[in-house]
């Protein structure tokens, strides 16, 4: 089976085209079952190269390339044509990655079919999913880092075109040229470690690549500049510090999107993208500590924003960028094997979380949790299975973050300890914000009796994918560290962590100092049930008052919190000094430019045609007169004395001095 | 005997320009078939000398050599070529022209005319990339300024005579210095002679002081089609106050003249002038990059915005020719066919709304995506090509410009990538204003594209996707040429 993966990509590919192309849009349209039949034919393939990857019946990892295109290179001081290969690599992290991928698509897109129902564009919303879907799978699977960038600008154009799907407002196209132009800004980054790639290395392909890294022909510096640049890219995909601006905005898109790009497609892919090429981040220690810091401060920052926003899905959405911060640092850190299994529990816990509140939104039609609060009876549902996603966020036992996260805190107490701290808190936080946004929107009395009454509980093409996802958000973590599986099967048994500490990293692991798994435990889920504890003593009541003093007491930490630590503001400085830069150009171009440098010339030229017309009238137009005058004075006296002394001689000498002047003159 | 496949593709636009000449300006339908057939039939020569081309070698092919005026004291040759330069800027010109005369046919007044000097523009561009002599290239060259001089002048904007004028004396004064340097190199060859491929060869005699004026004059005369900062002020007047096909012309071939000419002419002729000068061009090519990219930010005309960011584009052209690779030479070649379909679209695009709503102002709009969807599909398509998304054509020849000037000039490389960003940005503002947000209701019965408008913009967005996907297509055609040109002085 492993050798039609590339089929994975394509197929929704070819489902999209299909579903944008042929028929008409209809709230009968079939065609989004196209798209669903696709995703599903891609998941089976995927299923089955997990399966006969553990099994052994297929040896991981697999690579399989096709000649694309060639162009003039020159390498080694010689030109020559270069022939540009692209095609699969399936390791151990690619397998799941494509699973994860296809498995939250899936269940996104048949939830959709209810949530999307009654929309003006129905149709097209399902090819541009599909299209998402595509592109996302595309980075997954692709060896060449040609096609990963082309895959991953593509992610970014399709989740430009989700997250405005909503067009006729104002909000979502503002925010998917937000998201758009802040990830392109990233990919300044990595699209300049691409040319340093090609320049140093002579290769696009993964594999060559890192035999390359490995004979040393890469120097240091270059390798950190190329981490590093990738780092940029995967910062504004991945959303981190700073580039994490866009992605709140981004839950202007319709509900279901926001799940998809939070949990897998989209956000996943900077992770993504620095696993893969880890061996790059092993051989360079400069880099490697950049990707672990900006993690933390993702994490942190992310984290205490989340405190604060009454929306429901910006909660989710600062949660995330928080989780994503955890996962960077743990790669950061060495930790291979526990960022990538802490993405593939997050994909689960968090596509499930945005679509229960997707179907809160769906029963009372705002996303502000003021006007929420005692849903639980209306919608048992999704109350529970949001409950479940919760828990498995907060990092309580035996749900699926609870595993993930301790795996990543060991990790992170093994390299620093200040970090560990500021994790520990953060991690703390996590527990906190998330029950307050639980608590908020289904405890309490109905803050808006008119929207809440009307409440009522999905349909089960809602629900059921509701179900499945919190079934995975129970098992996931406890399945995957049964007897390390997941660490053998996409880690290969440590041999990244191995490399890492054989490189220098996870410094302070001597001796005596890591942590007790057990402590950790224990001491977390303690810490983690009392913020839970305090959060229902603010936000579980009815009686919402002490939050509301809480918040007057400490305005001044509220108001910056609120205003995203000034990032926000940041950005928009830089906007508004951009479009300050463009308006001096343009006058730069037609006042002194166009207007001094190109006319002065044509004014100089006039000048001097004045100068020439002025000579002209002055001196040869009145020297032609004074020749005529005095060839007619002297001609007329003359020529009557030669017609009456007949002296042509005399006339023709006249002629020839007159002609010679003439012509002197009107040099 | 062998069929003169290029003297064909060149003359039928002039046999059609004569031809239109004898029938009666009433007579439009008539016009319309003839001035169209004498476009498609070089279009269709040229299909098949695209898969005719040999690209193996990097040797002139279809040549076609005659002595023209020849005495003791001078020889001229008619003597035609090309090679994985020159061929895929004539199949992109054939294209163009065709393409543009399609948007063509809703010109109302003086249609005749309009077809006469068309089509004789069209000789001129085929002329110049086809010619492999100087006195017939001189020639050529001089030729597309006349009638673009009146395509502009008469079928113009507001502002037309101006822009005619001032469009018609820059390049004039450009190509005076042109032949000047024809003249000098000309003069220095031993025996003297026009043949640009042995003028190729005499760069051995000809001393670095030479070499260094001779390439100025040639560079004056280029960088202003290209154009090259500070040379460029030209294009966004002439662009806007042109005629809808005119810019496209304009645009999509014009200013590929340039371009050709720096890769024709001084990079391999006077290799010590360039040499010398590519600390300049560099930074040249940057400016280009970034100051043209803001220039159209800060444009409210859509037109004067698309003008300003073929002025960013060129820039990534010379960029790569400063890197004097083989790959920087390949995107150069590549980035100016991708240009041209993409830019070639944006401006046929941009024709299509203001034919409908007499205005270009960007804030004019607003929420047309609900009301015209095949327009703003289109539209969106173009302007994603145009700021280099991948999997698209101008992201492949964008990058491999980039990649060619790397290993030379990494800081310049790294600042000119700036422009990327900023070509999103005025791209995606353009598309919000427009198309998104709610609908401006001034607008509420604005049609759709109609057929003979899909007809000239859709093959376009096909290529742009299929060069984009296969660039083989393409760059087959080139490889061999620039891999031979970038060995010429190893």
């Amino acid at each position: 089976m492993i050798e039609y993966v590339w089929l994975v990509p394509l197929l929704p590919l070819a489902a999209s085209l299909i579903i944008l192309f042929v028929g008409r849009e209809s709230d009968h349209s079939p065609m989004p079952y196209v798209g669903i039949a696709a995703i599903g034919a891609g998941l089976w393939i995927s299923l089955r190269v997990i399966f006969d990857g553990a099994v052994g019946a297929a040896v991981l990892p697999f690579e399989k390339d096709w000649s694309w295109y060639s162009f003039a290179a020159d390498l080694g001081g010689r030109a020559f044509i270069f022939d540009m290969r692209a095609g699969v690599l399936i390791d151990g992290a690619a397998a799941v990655m494509l699973a994860v991928v296809c498995l939250v698509s899936l269940l996104v897109q048949v939830y959709s079919l209810g949530y999307m129902h009654g929309d003006t564009r129905f149709k097209r919303y399902f090819a541009y999913i599909s299209f998402f879907t595509a592109s996302m799978l595309g980075l997954v699977v692709s060896n060449n880092l040609i096609v990963t960038f082309a895959c991953w600008e593509l992610v970014g154009v399709s989740s430009y075109l989700l997250i405005g799907f909503w067009f006729e407002q104002k909000a979502p196209p503002y925010a998917g040229k937000k998201a758009f132009i802040t990830t392109k800004l990233g990919d300044l980054g990595f699209f300049l470690a691409l040319l340093l790639t090609f320049t140093y290395a002579g290769t696009y392909n993964i594999v060559r690549l890192k035999e390359a890294v490995a004979m040393g022909y890469l120097p240091p510096v270059v390798l950190t500049f190329i981490g590093l640049g990738l780092l940029a890219g995967a910062a504004g995909k991945s959303a981190q510090a700073p580039l994490f601006i866009w992605l709140p905005d981004a839950m202007e898109g319709p509900t279901p999107v926001s799940a998809l790009i939070h949990a897998a497609p989209m956000v996943a892919a900077g992770l993504y993208l620095v696993a893969r090429v880890y061996f790059i981040y092993l051989a360079s220690p400069a880099a490697m500590e950049a990707v672990a810091w900006v993690g933390l401060a993702t994490a942190f920052l992310a984290g205490t924003m989340a405190l604060v926003p009454y929306d429901i899905k910006r909660v989710l959405a600062f949660s995330t960028v928080s989780q994503l911060g955890f996962m960077m640092c743990a790669l950061g850190v060495g930790g291979y094997t526990a960022g990538l299994f802490h993405l593939t529990t997050h994909a689960f816990f968090k596509a499930l979380l945005f679509l229960c509140a997707g179907s809160v939104i769906h029963a009372v039609h705002t996303n502000d949790m003021r006007s929420m609060g005692g849903l639980s009876k209306r919608m048992p549902v999704t109350f529970l299975t949001m409950a479940v996603g919760s828990l498995a966020l907060a990092g309580i036992p035996p749900f699926a973050g609870f595993f993930s996260k301790d795996l990543i805190l060991e990790k992170v107490f093994e390299h620093s300890h200040l970090m560990f701290a500021v994790l520990v808190f953060t991690a703390c936080l996590t527990a906190f914000y998330t029950f307050r946004m639980l608590f908020l929107t289904f405890l309490g009395d109905g803050r808006d009796h008119d929207r809440v009454a009307h409440a009522e509980e999905s349909g089960s093409v809602m629900t059921v994918p509701l179900l499945i996802l919190a079934a995975l958000a129970v098992v996931s973590g406890w399945l995957f560290e049964h007897g390390h599986a997941f660490a053998s099967f996409v880690g290969n048994g440590g041999a990244a962590e191995a490399a890492a500490e054989a490189a220098g990293h996870g410094t302070q692991a001597a001796a005596g100092h890591a942590l007790n798994p057990m402590v950790l435990a224990v001491g977390l889920t303690a810490a983690a049930v009392l913020l839970i504890l305090l959060a229902y003593s603010l936000y579980g009541g009815p009686d919402l008052s002490r939050a509301a003093r809480i918040k007057e007491r400490f305005l001044p930490v509220f108001n910056v919190l609120e205003n995203r630590w000034g990032f926000d503001a940041f950005f928009l400085f830089l906007v508004d000094a951009s479009d300050r830069l463009a308006v001096l150009c343009r006058w730069l171009d037609t006042e002194v430019i166009d207007r001094i440098f190109v006319d002065g010339w044509g004014l100089i030229c006039r000048v001097f045609a004045e100068i020439s017309h002025l000579f002209d009238a002055l001196f040869v137009d009145q020297a032609v007169d004074g020749c005529g005058y005095v060839s007619r004075d002297v001609a007329g006296r003359g020529l009557r004395s030669l017609v009456a002394r007949g002296q042509v001689q005399e006339y023709l000498l006249y002629l020839a001095v007159g002609v010679s002047l003439f012509a002197i003159l009107n040099k | 005997m062998e069929l003169p496949l290029l003297s064909l593709i060149t003359f039928i636009p002039l046999m059609g320009a004569l031809a239109v000449l004898c029938v009666p300006k009433e007579n439009r339908r008539v016009l319309e078939a003839l001035s169209l057939t004498a476009a498609a039939i070089p279009f269709a020569l040229t299909v098949w000398l695209y898969f005719a081309f040999d690209r193996s070698t990097a040797a002139m092919q279809f040549v076609e050599r005659h002595a023209w005026i020849s005495t003791d004291a001078v020889r001229i040759d008619y003597y035609l070529g090309v090679d994985g330069l020159s061929a895929p800027l004539v199949i992109l010109t054939t294209l163009m022209s065709l393409i543009a005369l399609i948007a063509s046919l809703g010109i109302k007044e003086r249609f005749k005319e309009y077809c006469f000097w068309f089509l004789i523009l069209e000789v001129g561009m085929l002329g110049v990339f086809e010619s492999l002599d100087f006195f017939l290239f001189y020639v050529f060259w001089e030729i597309t300024l006349v009638p673009m001089y009146f395509l502009i002048g008469i079928w113009g904007g507001p502002q037309k005579e101006y822009a005619a004028i001032k469009f018609f004396l820059y390049t004039l004064a450009g190509s005076v210095f042109m032949l000047l340097g024809i003249l000098a190199l000309y003069f220095k060859a031993d025996p003297h002679t026009f043949d640009m491929l042995q003028l190729m060869k005499i760069h051995g005699s000809l001393s670095f002081r030479f070499q260094v004026l001779a390439f100025l004059a040639f560079y004056f005369g280029f960088a202003i089609k290209v154009p090259a900062f500070p040379f460029h002020t030209w294009l966004p007047l002439a662009h806007v106050e042109a005629p809808t096909a005119i810019s496209v012309i304009l645009a999509a071939v014009l200013l590929k003249m340039g371009v050709y000419g720096i890769m024709r002419v001084n990079y391999p002729m006077l290799p010590l002038g360039f040499e010398w000068f590519l600390p300049y061009l560099v930074i040249i090519a940057v400016i280009n990059i970034v100051y043209g990219a803001l220039c159209a930010m800060a444009q409210n005309d859509m037109k004067k915005m698309v003008a300003y960011s073929s002025i960013n584009h060129m820039g990534y052209c010379l960029l790569a020719i400063a890197g004097a690779s083989a790959t920087g030479f390949a995107g150069a070649a590549f980035q100016m066919i991708n240009h041209g379909i993409i830019t070639g679209a944006l401006f046929l695009l941009v024709g299509v709304i203001y034919d409908r709503a007499h205005t270009r102002d960007i804030g004019a709009f607003g929420g047309l995506a609900a009301k015209v969807p095949v327009y703003a599909g289109l539209m969106s398509l173009s302007c994603f090509a145009s700021l280099g998304l991948p999997g698209m054509a101008g992201f492949v020849s964008e990058f491999l410009c980039f990649l060619g000037a790397f290993p030379r000039w990494k800081i310049y490389a790294a600042i000119s990538v700036i422009g990327i960003i900023v070509t999103a940005a005025f791209f995606l503002r353009m598309i919000e204003k427009v198309f998104l947000g709610p609908l401006n209701n001034k607008w509420a019965d604005l049609p759709d594209m109609n057929a003979r408008e899909l007809l000239s913009v859709v093959p376009l967005a096909v290529l742009m996707i299929v060069l984009g996907i296969w660039p083989r297509w393409a760059l087959d055609m080139m490889n061999t040429t620039m891999v031979g040109l970038a060995g010429l002085f190893r």
